[in-house]
């Protein structure tokens, strides 16, 4: 499962955080600090894990790329494919550029509540929900329309979003 | 730039943003807190959307670290909004800010139910995702069978069906009966029949957590799973979204590739042959791209190809396969694929015989033990570890000895440890194994445990034509500019035995072997010393005719160490100081050390040990056991080395029956500092070994006390305390004793913690019953299974307690009720026997239970004339006792005071009119019913180590017990034989005002 997704910048900023195993401020802190010492003293083609049993106890990794000045970290426990983990991340990213064209860190920044919007319909619980990055823009799109619909009417909402059936 | 949307949070993100420092940004935050906090309060004008601007403004402060403690009501409020943009800032920021346990979640159940029935698809998504992200045990309860209604609905979009799946697994980690096996199974099987890859997906994710958890029960999915897989593969008819750089979906082909992973077998020959036609096509079908993304997704899935491979026990065609890949992966330049690479090779070592073909790739793996990434450094550790047997040892040891020196920090005392067992472990001959520990003795002195430098001891003491060798190596390292104590004591040792074998070489005359030892005499600690002192002896007796100038300086030293503090250094000075002048007979006592009885080595029958637990593990379990397994892989085979097999292997004398010890030193008892320490004697002993023949009488293999500084010396279960850390023993994170003497005086505590669970007690003491909680809390994300809960009443009790479930899931706690009834007094407690198994290793405790005697007391508030009453009425033995207790725990009467009032032993003050007295009254309850019981203590002011204690009342069986509670209560652990005079009657102050009541004893 995954047990933390986290977006940082290189300075150890911490830009989106999401921990999907209950952890206290102190403790959600002390591993941002700890992940962010480990990323920063690694070399830039060094691998995309690193083993975290001092922050997350045994059997877990951090998976992360780095985009220009962030650090997008995912934390897993060995039932999770690293390289499956990887790919996500590239999915995130598309997503949110796709979203922002042209994400930069800003984006992520000032929209970090749109940013959780699209991490929710990515992951979930510590699973995979979504791993199509069109589908994840599509449920994006109809969650900020909604957002900005004033009072909601029920029926009207119904059916928005362009569901096709596939069968 | 898309903004926000809500200009006060965009402005105030600006504002932290400019903050220069973190002082800046703490004022800032701490201001806007406040604003939020007086906004809250009076709710008066606030509008939705600056409530909805409020607690976007608490997540984002959360964030960045600061803890946000009020709001939580008006962020859970906001779930009940009838706005989406209220709802779904309620119910996002419910999820990062709330866990499971907050108490406000309970008062949102019902709207959550109502999102969720209803049928507007966004709330239903927006309550699915909340609870599959924060759902507790109570959500799971109320929940659950709407959640499964939404997965197997058939007018239910995608979008919810997929968030339903997920949903129902959260709430089925909570609490597994919400699935129940035989109806769901069929379900399942019609789920993965699904179309939407989404859904398919998030199915596919619930099923390996079913799986996991019971893979007899869902047997039938396992033809749809290698279907699905047939089909991506294959067939390829997939919509063009759900293919990632051309790969169909390869997350769902690797979940997919998982689930088959946790069903044991598969037997339908059908199933299998399609399989392994799947997983060869992906084996030979994947190659190495110039995209990376695409490149990463195709070995992701190859690489789950390969575990699948494993786990299927496949032939040996597929399996060299697999090796070949492998071996291919670790040579290229790309890291992740190396990492990937050198990981998985590693776990193929335990499942499969591939030794010989992995053998191959060594080259590049050592190469890879460079490499400046310290992720791939570790797998290349793991894998030489995991790799090595005789053939190669020699080559992976000294590669390890060499990486030493540039290691970093991170990594070395592993490095240390692995190169100190594989070295014992294969070496092709003594010579080569102690030119080995040597150099890691002088290159990471501070990891190599006292354990290893006695086995190398050993070795040179049992083998004649190791002996020159070895001190002559000593000799070198003892040049060198830096020498670590661990060298100094190891030759020190080495050249006492045997530097009279070196006598004719240059530079090693026994009086030029003194000098060069005693250099580093100054800077050594206490213990060492004493090993030193020993080595002087020797090389002094070896010169015979004794060496005149040489005795001199020998002597000079033992005079000056006559006064140490130390006694174990003390003694040894005059004693040999006394027998350096014995001449000759000094001979027979400093003889050479006899030969060690063969055993086996600790470090190797602990690797042994917990070889065995790890045969019979599917691939995926070893998966989550890889890096500790990877110190104890399975032993390549009876020919492994130059050393002997186990058998004849020879170890440390185990400990000494304790007549041999104080027949070998009575002395060192007399002094009454020398304490045998109980964690000691589990360490041999080799300081005590080189005393042995002191006494003439004891036999070759005696092993005297260990001297204190063994004792008190943390270096010395340095190896094994991480050695045990790396197999994963569980250890508890605190004191068991601590806990328990806490919870003698208290109702409520904890009893016992690991990493992995905590058992909590909470008790209620009603007289003669009792009613006592257990809580086991799974503080782990995985289950912990093989729960079993025994409880082992004293004889004296009657315990009750209900069955306790098999399995506790991650982060979910048990209670154990325990009903208790006290049916006689006694000392004794209860005891919890208790066990369980965690994703590696099983775990088993013993605990007492605080069911102690003071729990069914209770202090009896009485007069000084019913006191005095009913003291007259008991007159003595059996139903008053007195007895003088030594060793006492010296306090102030008044603690003592509170000490018996934290027992329940209600003290009556005042009633003895002498201040050092104390007398209590209690009242024992049992079946029986309840007994008065008096104490009365006499203490002496100029020695609080002891007292006089006097118990009385009607039941001549809880007189005794309450006296021997109480002197347990009060005396010093571990009992020191006091050799205190008899006390003469003045020293009890029976002179002083001793008064009324003394009259009556």
């Amino acid at each position: 499962m995954i047990l933390a997704a986290l977006v940082m910048n290189t300075q150890g900023k911490p830009r989106i955080t999401k921990f999907y195993v209950p952890l206290g401020v102190e403790k959600q802190q002390e591993a941002i600090r700890t992940i962010y010492s480990a990323l920063s003293q690694r070399p830039e083609d060094s691998c995309s894990f690193v083993e975290t049993e001092n922050i997350f106890g045994p059997d877990t990794k951090l998976v992360y790329k780095h985009f220009a000045t962030l650090y997008f970290i995912f934390v897993i426990d060995s039932s999770e494919s690293e390289l499956g983990m990887l790919d996500l991340i590239q999915v995130f990213v598309e997503t949110l550029d796709r979203c922002f064209k042209n994400v930069c860190e800003l984006d992520i920044v000032y929209n970090f509540n749109k940013v959780h919007t699209i991490l929710d319909e990515i992951v979930m619980g510590g699973q995979v929900v979504e791993t199509n990055s069109a589908e994840v823009l599509k449920a994006v799109q109809d969650i900020w329309k909604l957002e900005r619909v004033g009072d909601l009417n029920v029926p009207s909402v119904r059916g928005i979003g362009s569901y096709r059936s596939k069968s | 730039m898309a903004l926000s949307g809500m200009r006060g949070l965009s402005v105030f993100i600006s504002d932290v943003r400019n903050c220069q420092n973190k002082e800046q940004e703490r004022v800032r935050v701490d201001k806007e807190l406040a604003n939020i906090r007086t906004r809250f309060k009076n709710q008066r004008g606030l509008t939705p959307y600056e409530k909805k601007k409020y607690v976007w403004k608490m997540l984002y402060i959360y964030m960045l670290g600061y803890d946000v403690d009020f709001g939580h009501m008006e962020t859970v409020a906001l779930i009940s909004a009838p706005k989406y943009a209220e709802k779904q800032v309620g119910y996002i920021v419910t999820s990062c800010l709330l866990n499971e346990n907050h108490d406000f979640l309970r008062l949102v159940i019902n709207t959550v139910r109502n999102d969720i029935i209803g049928r507007n698809e966004t709330f239903q998504c927006l309550a699915l995702t909340m609870v599959g992200n924060v759902g507790g045990r109570e959500f799971s309860e109320s929940l659950a069978p709407d959640v499964q209604k939404l997965l197997i609905s058939n007018s239910c979009r995608p979008l919810v069906r997929k968030k339903a799946a997920l949903c129902l697994l959260r709430l089925y980690r909570k609490n597994p009966d919400v699935v129940n096996v035989e109806g769901w199974s069929q379900q399942m099987v019609q789920l993965l029949d699904e179309r939407d890859l989404g859904v398919l997906t998030a199915v596919m994710s619930l099923l390996v957590a079913l799986v996991a958890s019971n893979p007899d029960g869902y047997t039938n999915c396992l033809s749809k799973c290698v279907y699905i897989l047939e089909r991506l593969t294959k067939s390829q008819d997939i919509l063009q979204e759900y293919t990632y750089y051309g790969i169909p979906s390869p997350w769902l082909q690797v979940k997919t590739m998982r689930v088959l992973q946790y069903f044991p077998v598969i037997e339908d020959s059908t199933i299998r042959k399609g399989l392994f036609d799947v997983l060869h096509r992906i084996l030979v079908g994947t190659d190495v791209v110039k995209n990376v993304n695409k490149n990463n997704a195709s070995h992701a899935v190859l690489f789950e190809a390969i575990a699948l491979v494993m786990h299927l026990d496949a032939d040996k065609d597929l399996m060299s396969q697999c090796v070949a890949l492998l071996g291919k992966f670790v040579a290229v330049r790309e890291p992740n694929i190396r990492y990937l690479g050198l990981e998985n090779m590693t776990r193929m070592l335990l499942v499969a015989d591939v030794n010989e073909s992995i053998k191959k790739h060594q080259a590049h793996i050592i190469t890879s033990l460079k490499d400046p990434d310290i992720s791939i450094r570790r797998r290349s550790l793991d894998l030489l570890y995991g790799m090595c047997d005789i053939s190669n040892a020699k080559d992976i040891v000294e590669e390890l000895l060499q990486y030493l020196t540039t290691a970093d920090f991170a990594i070395r005392e592993e490095l240390a440890l692995k190169a100190a067992i594989l070295a014992e472990k294969f070496a092709p001959n003594l010579a080569w194994y102690v030119e080995v520990i040597l150099q890691l003795i002088e290159k990471a002195g501070d990891f190599v445990s006292d354990d290893i430098w006695y086995r190398v001891v050993q070795f040179v003491t049992n083998n004649d034509d190791l002996q020159a060798f070895a001190a002559a190596k000593a000799r070198e390292y003892l040049d060198k500019p830096a020498v670590h104590e661990t060298m100094v004591k190891v030759a020190g040792y080495l050249l006492g035995e045997y530097s009279h074998l070196l006598a004719r070489r240059p530079g090693c005359s026994p009086k030029e072997v003194f000098h060069i030892v005693h250099d580093k005499f100054p800077t050594v600690t206490t213990p060492t010393k004493a090993i030193l002192l020993s080595a002087y002896v020797k090389i002094l007796m070896h010169t015979q005719p004794l060496d005149q100038e040489l005795q001199v300086q020998v002597e000079e030293v033992f005079k000056r160490c006559d006064n140490v503090v130390d006694a174990e250094v003390q003694q040894r000075a005059v004693e040999y100081m006394t027998l350096s002048r014995k001449g000759s007979s000094m001979v027979d006592i400093m003889a050479e050390m006899p030969k060690f009885p063969e055993r086996q080595s600790a470090l190797i029958k602990k690797a042994e040990d917990t070889e065995g637990e790890s045969t019979e593990m599917s691939a995926t379990k070893l998966r989550q056991q890889q890096n500790s397994m990877a110190l104890v892989v399975a032993d390549p085979g009876p020919a492994n080395g130059g050393l002997p097999p186990p058998s004849e292997q020879l170890a440390l004398p185990e400990p000494p029956p304790p007549s041999a010890e104080t027949a070998a030193i009575p002395k060192a008892y007399a002094n009454g500092t020398s304490n045998p320490h109980p964690s000691a004697s589990t360490n041999g002993d080799l300081l005590g070994d080189l005393l042995a023949p002191l006494a003439i009488e004891a036999p070759p293999v005696t092993t005297p006390p260990p001297p204190p500084s063994q004792v008190d010396d943390p270096g010395d279960p340095l190896a094994l305390a991480l050695y045990d850390q790396q197999v994963n023993q569980v250890k508890p994170i605190g004191s068991i004793e601590d806990w328990f003497r806490a919870l003698s005086l208290k109702d409520s505590g904890v009893l016992y913690e690991d990493p992995y669970i905590q058992i909590g007690i909470k008790s209620d003491w009603r007289e003669a019953q009792a009613k006592v909680v257990l809580f086991l809390g799974n503080k782990h994300t995985a289950s912990l299974v093989n729960v079993r809960v025994l409880i082992l009443p004293a004889p004296h009790l009657k315990m009750q307690f209900s069955q306790v479930p098999d399995t506790i899931p991650p982060r979910a706690q048990v209670q154990v009720p325990v009903e208790v009834v006290c049916l006689s007094a006694s000392r004794e407690t209860a005891v919890l026997d208790f066990s369980y198994t965690t994703s590696t290793l099983p775990v088993s405790v013993k605990l007492r239970l605080p069911t102690l005697m003071n729990k069914f007391l209770q202090p009896a508030p009485i007069s000084a004339s019913d006191f005095v009453a009913h003291w007259r009425a008991l007159v003595g033995p059996p139903t008053k006792l007195q007895d003088v207790v030594r060793g006492v725990r010296p306090m102030p009467v008044s603690d003592m005071g509170d000490l018996f009032n934290s027992l329940h032993i209600g003290v009556a003050p005042g009633l003895d009119p002498n201040v050092n007295n104390i007398v209590a009254a209690t009242t024992f309850y049992s079946q029986a019913g309840a007994t008065l019981c008096l104490v009365r203590v006499e203490t002496d002011p100029s020695d609080r180590t002891q007292m006089r204690l006097t118990v009385a009342s009607q039941d001549p069986n809880a007189t005794y017990e309450l006296k021997e509670f109480i002197k347990e209560q009060v005396i010093d652990i571990p009992v020191a034989p006091v050799p205190a005079p008899a006390p003469s009657p003045a020293a009890w102050g029976l002179t002083g005002p001793a008064a009324a009541l003394v009259g009556l004893i």
